[in-house]
């Protein structure tokens, strides 16, 4: 919020090593992405999209784990309901991460809302939840966001660009293992956060159950497994008086 | 159809990510509300990666020949002593695809 209070003078004098840092803070996130956005580029042309349907999707659905179970599904000749459903299902994460980030991003004025809001990803989230600052605090900025979500997005872009070139030449790119890029970089995201006993009892909750639930083939068991790892989580800290 | 889905993908898409970021919703969220959510993160990405790495067919696949395990192991341990989310990727995707 201080990013509101400021004076004027001072918002357009940081506003553009603001971004900068956001670009910076999310490079190696841009990079571990590569192997995923080719994935998501051979895979659609495999599926027997266009290059020009192929690189749409990464441009205006931009969401890496819908686009590319959608695609599995046209590949398996699913109807639009299904896929429209298990869209929703996947996505609905991001309820939880626009409800997390309403106290700072609703006061913006709209071009911001709707911006910040289409870059919305779970590498963005991540890297404006975990802003290392100076004085330790925990401070919205928006042009460190735009900074973050724009720099993915091109990289994201590029990369789909390079997989529907490839994906062109070299079939069944998509046995390469190119999604251990995603379980690498979560992880990376992941052990840093983990800086409370509240925080690591929320993440094995949650690894235990979408386990399960992957097992036991249940559609929603991204959504039941989180819920529960975060009222898990909070359910602790609140029980051993856990400092927030 | 293509367009048609990737159309309404989208539309469902955008709104998730945007629906709370909307001022003139109506809602209030309470200091529990607000630590619940504090959690998303870490609980959703973990949620979306422990199946690829411990789910193979539908069945528990705990394993030293998975190399998705082994892989994400060697990514933990590198989270951890190092700090460093740039190591850590190339490192573990290194490891994975050239040698496991």
């Amino acid at each position: 919020m201080s990013t509101l209070t400021q004076p004027e003078t001072y918002v357009a004098q940081s506003n553009h090593k603001s971004f900068w840092q956001g670009v910076i803070a999310t490079l190696p996130l841009c990079i571990a992405v590569i192997p995923w956005g080719i994935l998501a580029g051979s895979y659609a042309i495999e599926v027997g999209l266009t290059s020009l349907e192929s690189q749409a999707m990464s441009a205006i659905v931009f969401a890496g784990a819908a686009q590319l179970v959608a695609l599995g599904m046209i590949k398996a000749g699913i109807g639009l309901t299904s896929i429209l459903l298990t869209t929703l299902l996947i996505t609905s994460r991001h309820l939880l991460y626009s409800m997390a980030l309403r106290k700072d991003i609703s006061p913006l004025p709209l071009k911001w809302r709707l911006s910040l809001g289409f870059l919305l990803t779970d590498e963005l989230f991540a890297i404006v939840t975990t802003r290392k600052t100076p004085n330790k605090q925990h401070t919205f900025d928006r042009w460190y966001a735009l900074g973050g979500g724009l720099s993915f997005y091109v990289f994201w872009n590029i990369a789909t660009l390079i997989g529907i070139i490839a994906g062109q030449a070299i079939p069944n790119m998509e046995e390469w293992g190119l999604d251990f890029a995603i379980a690498s970089t979560f992880i990376a995201l992941i052990i840093p956060m983990i800086k409370a006993k509240s925080i690591l009892v929320c993440v094995l909750v949650s690894l235990v159950g979408s386990v399960v639930c992957s097992v036991l083939n249940i559609e929603a068991g991204l959504l039941i497994s989180a819920l529960i790892g975060m009222a898990c989580g909070t359910l602790y800290a609140q029980m051993t008086g856990e400092a927030s | 159809m293509i367009w048609l889905t990737l159309g309404l993908m989208t539309l469902i898409i955008f709104i998730s990510r945007y629906l709370f970021l909307e001022p003139k919703l109506p809602l209030k969220l309470n200091k529990s509300t607000l630590q619940f959510l504090s959690y998303a993160a870490p609980a959703v990405l973990t949620a979306i990666i422990a199946p690829l790495v411990f789910v193979k067919e539908h069945a528990l696949y705990i394993s030293i020949h998975n190399s998705y395990l082994v892989g994400a192991i060697i990514a933990c341990l590198l989270a951890y002593f190092t700090r460093n989310t740039l190591l850590t990727v190339v490192v573990s995707m290194g490891i994975f695809f050239f040698i496991l």
